[in-house]
């Protein structure tokens, strides 16, 4: 998916690339010498290809995770670009603004100009198409039409920038995501970055609209994904799972076989039958602890991030493997540290991914001899006082130059494996602005270690 | 399930109990141990549970003059688990002696494995949930199996004791008259006189406790077989 991500960055950048050139070119053409002094004055090069690949990439807040919001962040820059266009020359600025909006035009975004008094004065074809209405209809119509609350957000900050050089701050761009209306007053989720611009004595407000629809596909996409390698994971289990629900069934039926007898002795012996009828209770407690842990497992559910205890995570996910351990007669020793602090994140995605480190640590170990198959999973804190949890298995272990690799989609050594197990559990873990790696130990097989930070009330408030 | 009166079960139960066979019953988990172990005492055996296939074998593998005897004589079976996480069931089976037959219970009945156990001599493999009848049914025939290995053994061990009180020159006599020699060629080939080979022969039919030469030749069969097993046994 990421690869997906990346192709549409590189797109929207060659598009913006060949947007700015045309928009320079009248200016290049016209006025040389303005040109020169604007050179002087602002950092970058205008005429040079502005936005590169490694530039959206740079973009990117700290976590890889952050995806969604490329295009926010773009749409922010775009906006920036363009008030620092217009501020090159403020004596004359009033004079070009039409020429500069008409570049708009050409824009592969949806652009809107908003007057002090919330109306249109200009859209551009995205955002005719966008909105779905026809060429022209928009001009004079309300904002509020399109982006409700568009003017609201924009002008009650005080425009605190005089100069080119201020202009690139980001604090001049509002980022915002909210629901836009179509002609026929259907709604979609819209980022919309927008901006105050000053131009001779008049004040407007440029918005770029972005359609979000397709990432909040992506999104549900990787959450479809995620759910399908739960459910493909815990198929690979389903033998062993089904023992662990034969086990309580083969006791009640026996217990209860048996009840039948006692009854008929004489004398009848009730506390025996008590104690028969008590042992039947727990067993299907018990059988259906296991079928509630499944059904936990594969349900499909919005993410939901709470405060969660990393051991209690490993604990449920090595009772679901307890039985898949026995049958391929892999010792599996759990260690949890005690009082360990909470972390912030999905349950049932983080399960996925322990599960699926587990079983991977349990394949590595097939052609090993029995004595040697040990897997080990530790869960503690490491040296920065992040949640680590480790899992160690005593297999082959892979060249070094190769443990990066199988991080990748589709990378498999399985002949079953679709090869996506370890690219999604390392999606998700960034997604809990973890890290997930590999190293090979020492003396014999791999660890693959899990941190993820803790849980801390304040940012856990910001972000809810 | 067809239910007995319960006039029947008593008298069953009674009538089980007597005869003193052992079912043993080796599971993990604790919860079936329990009622497996429940369900077969209601039916009158004697059972025994352990929780893993090593603590099981310790405490019941014969050893010395007793191998290949169930611990306390009498006849005796194992419901085994086939999935231990120490010791698999066909493991512990190896390690078994053929007067402990295994009745298996399996989870998820995996055809080579049922194949493998049964070829191996398990005396039956039902899957979980099992059903009494089924269970019961299997254990009669498992400790019926326990029953004519033990009176094979000890056949064996007494006509080995009986083998052993012949002198070395009695031997001799015996293997080559079992060979179908005559008196005279066997005083021959020992270097002596056919009276005294008569004589020895007759103090080898007395000692066997055998009446006539086709006897001697079945019973002497029987001691030589059991020698060659056991000395590839010990090459084990």
């Amino acid at each position: 998916m990421n690869i997906a991500i990346f192709a549409v960055a590189n797109a929207v950048a060659a598009r913006v690339n060949r947007f700015v050139a045309l928009l320079l070119a009248p200016a290049l053409a016209s006025r040389p010498a303005s040109l020169l002094d604007a050179q002087r004055s602002i950092p970058w090069n205008g005429a040079a290809p502005l936005l590169h690949v490694s530039s959206v990439t740079e973009l990117k807040p700290r976590s890889r995770a952050g995806g969604a919001s490329h295009a926010v962040q773009r749409a922010g820059w775009l906006a920036r670009v363009w008030q620092a266009l217009l501020r090159r020359d403020p004596a004359t600025a009033a004079l070009d603004m039409s020429d500069a909006f008409a570049a708009l035009e050409y824009a592969p975004v949806a652009a809107i100009v908003v007057d002090r008094q919330g109306r249109i004065a200009r859209a551009n074809a995205q955002a005719e198409r966008l909105f779905q209405y026809r060429h022209c209809d928009l001009a004079g119509a309300s904002a509020e039409l399109l982006v409700p609350h568009l003017l609201s957000t924009t002008h009650e900050r005080p425009h605190p920038l005089r100069t080119v050089a201020q202009a690139c701050e980001q604090a001049a761009v509002r980022t915002r995501e909210i629901r836009a209306k179509r002609r026929d007053g259907s709604e979609f989720p819209a980022e919309v970055a927008a901006s105050k611009l000053r131009y001779g004595d008049g004040v407007a407000t440029l918005a770029f609209v972005t359609d979000r629809t397709e990432r909040y596909e992506l999104k549900r996409d990787r959450e479809e994904l995620a759910h399908l390698t739960r459910v493909s994971t815990l198929g690979e289990l389903a033998g062993s799972l089904a023992h662990e629900l034969n086990q309580p069934l083969t006791a009640i039926l026996s217990n209860v076989q048996a009840a039948q007898r006692f009854i008929d002795l004489d004398p009848l012996d009730l506390a025996e039958v008590r104690e028969i009828l008590k042992d039947i209770v727990d067993d299907s407690c018990r059988a259906s602890e296991v079928i509630r842990r499944i059904r936990a497992f594969v349900k499909k559910d919005d993410l939901e991030l709470v405060r969660l205890d990393v051991g209690d995570v490993l604990r449920d996910v090595v009772q679901l493997v307890h039985s898949d351990a026995i049958v391929r007669g892999v010792h599996l020793s759990v260690d949890i540290d005690d009082d360990l602090p909470a972390v912030r994140g999905d349950k049932i995605q983080l399960q996925q991914v322990l599960l699926n480190l587990l079983i991977n640590a349990f394949d590595a170990m097939r052609d090993c001899d029995a004595l040697e198959r040990v897997v080990t999973a530790f869960a503690g804190l490491d040296r920065d006082g992040n949640l680590r949890v480790a899992i160690r298995d005593r297999g082959e272990g892979i060249a070094p130059d190769r443990v990066e690799r199988i991080f990748k989609p589709f990378v498999t050594s399985k002949a079953q494996g679709l090869g996506l197990g370890l690219s999604i559990s390392r999606s998700i873990v960034e997604m809990h602005r973890g890290r997930l790696w590999a190293e090979n130990n020492t003396d014999k097989g791999m660890t693959f270690y899990v941190v993820l930070p803790p849980w801390s009330a304040p940012e856990a408030a910001r972000q809810s | 399930m067809e239910r007995a009166g319960s006039g029947t079960t008593i008298m069953m139960i009674n009538e089980r109990s007597e005869c003193g066979a052992t079912v043993y019953v080796v599971d993990d988990e604790a919860s079936v141990r329990r009622a497996l172990t429940r369900l077969i005492q209601s039916a009158g055996y004697r059972a025994d549970a352990y929780g893993a296939a090593r603590e099981f074998l310790a405490q019941v593998r014969p050893c010395g003059p007793d191998a290949g005897l169930t611990p306390d004589g009498s006849p005796a079976c194992v419901v085994l688990d086939v999935q231990m996480p120490d010791l698999s069931g066909l493991e512990l089976q190896r390690e078994l002696p053929a007067s402990l037959p295994i009745v298996f219970l399996t989870g998820h009945g995996d055809i080579a494995m049922t194949v493998g156990a049964l070829k191996a001599g398990a005396a039956d493999f039902l899957t979980k949930p099992v059903r009494d009848a089924d269970l019961l049914r299997a254990i009669d025939d498992a400790l019926a199996r326990s029953a004519d290995a033990l009176r094979s053994l000890r056949e064996l061990h007494e006509l080995r004791s009986r083998f052993e009180r012949l002198t070395p020159r009695e031997r001799e006599v015996m293997d080559l008259v079992v060979m179908g020699r005559l008196n005279k060629q066997v005083a021959c080939e020992l270097g002596t006189v056919e009276k005294t080979v008569k004589a020895h022969r007759a103090r080898v039919m007395q000692k066997m406790e055998v009446s006539s030469l086709a006897e001697l030749v079945r019973v002497a069969d029987k001691v030589a077989r059991a020698a060659a097993v056991r000395n590839q046994a010990q090459h084990d």
